[in-house]
């Protein structure tokens, strides 16, 4: 998928297109509104990552103008605001997903998936992790064909590290998946691994589970190797 | 609002203006009958003079004898029918002379009559006469009481008609004020428009709708200079923060990384997750003391005191905490912001199931208590000193957290959404015993 990284914090952009790079996007970036345009004028993308505060530009224009040559491109706003209107705005406009600053790459990674699935119907694969599959657009987990009951946020959790398997995600990115930003001051490590625990247990009711592996000092990883 | 003793300037005008009007007519009423006897008495006593011209005139032209028998002693008297007057003349015993006007009671068939009597001695041919001519005062006195009764029901139906003349009145020249009030009302919400000059022809509202307006474009404009600030503080933080924290997270991704390594990588975002946090409370704190926050969602309170129980359960079950939720009456309130309601009662819960221990119990109770609806969440857990329950809701003050999980804003964040919402807190904590929460919904917004 092609992904334009509008975004004027070079460094950033750079960081943000390393990591998407790293799973199979093809990135360009952009560092002025002005440059967006042209870009967005000549190139086809599926993904246009805006941060809204460009000096040059307003982003919401941009949004606009982009709409009118490809209605297909879908906008995920990122933005450092954090004003509580431009959310409603960029999602009025046409914006497909808004993402406050400082987010997780892997929660980045998490929204495009899902913005792809919804916007162009990508049927993901059911994916297999030992004797369990995880039914994509089912959300259920089974094992074998006994369906594993587990909480709709165990499963977003698990999925949660299903997309961005074989990365360790540390705790806090798992919390802000589940919670976002509006409980951020109640953050308690506890609460995934409570999670994580929970998980494990009615996992090991059918079966081992050794690819969800916890990463000590760290966080936890789902385990892709030898599957 | 009607508080006790409080009136509206409408009616305090109305009610002036019917007691004065009421004072000046009962003076009037009780003022008139000695005014009509005094103008009745001028006039009775220049028709007895009139009348004695006339006998006198009457005397000179026929003279004294059809009136006096000259050997009798009895003199001449007269009453009309209704003696309402007389006259008499008869021979004077004495020389004095007289020409005066009095009030005489006379007893006639047995009824004593006031009259105003004229008393005048004449000289004719050497002889003394008095005459007398009387008139009754009853009459004057009766006409008197006849003006007095319309003159009651003229003066009552003035006061009637002048109240509901005044009330009208007072009414649409008090119209301005009412917009005035109602326009002030609009400066709560997070942005208005300061509205178009008053049409009125009333110097004191277009000087107070002026005046008034002035001021609300400066809190309009103050209103927009702290979101624009709240805007820029975000900006000027959050991105600096998202560059380290992506470049970390990219560190993190290498593979092969000593455990060491990782483990400071996951240390650096933990700290850096701790500043956005918290950059991110005081912003909300700002933005919700500056209303910036929409109040537009109509929210059920039980559903959402569930909805926060079932986010903290797996947390309390882990801990041996047993939590009972008892909101069985749904009740919503409108006006309200969901998220920030939510925020409002997972900090409370989620305080409560940290700081209760194992084998505790947390009661989160929904009920209608007098009228207001309040929502209570009461713990076994540690309890408060008194001195904690003073810094309760001041920030960075709360029970440090040894594990850096929590930055002691979370009670801050609740009682500036509380006050968003007028929602009035009480809180009870005893060391070792517990704490209980109440949360009172107001019941303008029920």
């Amino acid at each position: 998928m092609n992904v334009l990284i509008v975004e004027d914090e070079k460094s950033l952009a750079g960081e943000i297109a390393l990591f998407l790079k790293r799973e199979n996007f093809i990135c360009e970036m952009a560092h002025t509104g002005t440059e967006a345009s042209e870009k967005i004028a000549v190139n086809l993308y599926d993904f246009v990552l805006l941060d809204l505060g460009l000096p040059d530009y307003n982003g919401l224009d941009l949004i606009r103008e982009a709409k009118e040559i490809n209605a297909d491109v879908s906008f995920i706003i990122i933005t450092a605001r954090g004003a509580v209107e431009d959310r409603v705005k960029g999602l009025d406009l046409g914006a497909d997903d808004y993402l406050p600053k400082p987010f997780a790459l892997a929660e980045l990674h998490a929204r495009i998936m899902a913005v792809a699935r919804r916007k162009f119907r990508i049927q993901s694969p059911d994916i297999t992790l030992g004797g369990f599959t995880i039914k994509t657009s089912a959300r259920k987990l089974l094992h074998g064909n006994t369906e594993v009951e587990i909480t709709r946020k165990e499963f977003d959790l698990l999925y949660y590290m299903v997309i961005n398997s074989s990365k360790v995600l540390t705790r806090h990115q798992l919390y802000e998946h589940i919670w976002g930003n509006t409980l951020d001051d109640q953050y308690d490590s506890n609460f995934i691994d409570v999670h994580i625990k929970n998980i494990r247990k009615k996992l090991n009711l059918h079966g081992p589970a050794p690819w969800l592996e916890t990463v000590r000092g760290v966080g936890y990883r789902i385990s892709t190797e030898g599957q | 609002m009607n508080h006790r003793g409080m009136m509206k300037l409408q009616t305090k005008l109305a009610l002036f203006n019917l007691l004065s009007k009421l004072v000046f007519s009962a003076l009037f009423i009780g003022f008139l009958p000695l005014i009509i006897e005094r103008i009745n008495v001028r006039q009775t006593d220049n028709e007895l003079v009139n009348k004695r011209e006339e006998v006198i005139s009457l005397i000179s032209e026929v003279g004294i004898e059809p009136f006096i028998l000259s050997d009798s002693a009895s003199g001449f008297g007269s009453y009309n029918i209704l003696k309402e007057e007389y006259i008499s003349l008869e021979r004077a015993e004495t020389v004095d002379e007289w020409n005066y006007i009095d009030v005489t009671q006379r007893i006639i068939d047995n009824e004593t009559i006031d009259y105003r009597v004229l008393h005048y001695s004449l000289k004719i041919d050497g002889e003394y006469y008095l005459l007398e001519i009387g008139m009754s005062l009853a009459s004057i006195r009766y006409s008197a009481r006849n003006i007095r009764n319309v003159m009651l029901v003229f003066l009552g139906l003035f006061i009637i008609v002048t109240l509901l003349s005044d009330l009208t009145y007072t009414a649409r020249i008090l119209r301005p004020l009412r917009i005035i009030t109602g326009r002030l009302g609009e400066t709560s919400s997070p942005s208005f428009d300061v509205a178009e000059p008053l049409v009125t022809s009333t110097e004191d509202f277009v000087q107070l709708d002026r005046t008034l307006r002035e001021m609300m474009k400066k809190i309009s404009e103050l209103f927009r200079k702290e979101k624009e600030i709240t805007v820029n503080i975000s900006h000027e933080l959050m991105t600096p923060v998202s560059v380290l924290r992506s470049k970390l997270e990219n560190m993190l991704l290498h593979e092969d990384l000593d455990p060491e390594v990782e483990a400071g990588l996951e240390e650096s975002l933990r700290t850096l997750h701790r500043l956005k946090t918290l950059v991110n409370s005081m912003l909300m704190i700002a933005r919700i003391e500056s209303s910036q926050y929409m109040k537009d969602e109509t929210v059920d309170l039980c559903e959402l005191v569930r909805e926060v129980t079932a986010e903290l359960a797996p947390v309390a079950e882990d801990g041996g905490v047993t939590m009972i939720v008892k909101c069985e009456k749904s009740h919503t309130i409108t006006g309200s912001n969901r998220s920030l309601l939510f925020s409002m009662i997972y900090n409370v819960v989620n305080n409560s199931v940290k700081n209760t221990a194992e084998g505790g119990r947390i009661d989160i109770t929904g009920r209608d208590a007098g009228g207001r609806f309040e929502v209570s969440v009461c713990d076994t857990g540690k309890g408060m000193t008194p001195e904690q329950l003073d810094r309760l809701f001041t920030r960075f003050s709360n029970r440090p957290d040894p594990a850096g999980n929590s930055i002691g804003i979370g009670l801050a964040i609740t009682k500036s959404i509380a006050d968003f919402h007028n929602i009035a807190v009480r809180v009870l904590s005893e060391p070792g015993k517990g704490t209980q929460f109440f949360f009172f919904f107001p019941v303008n917004s029920l």
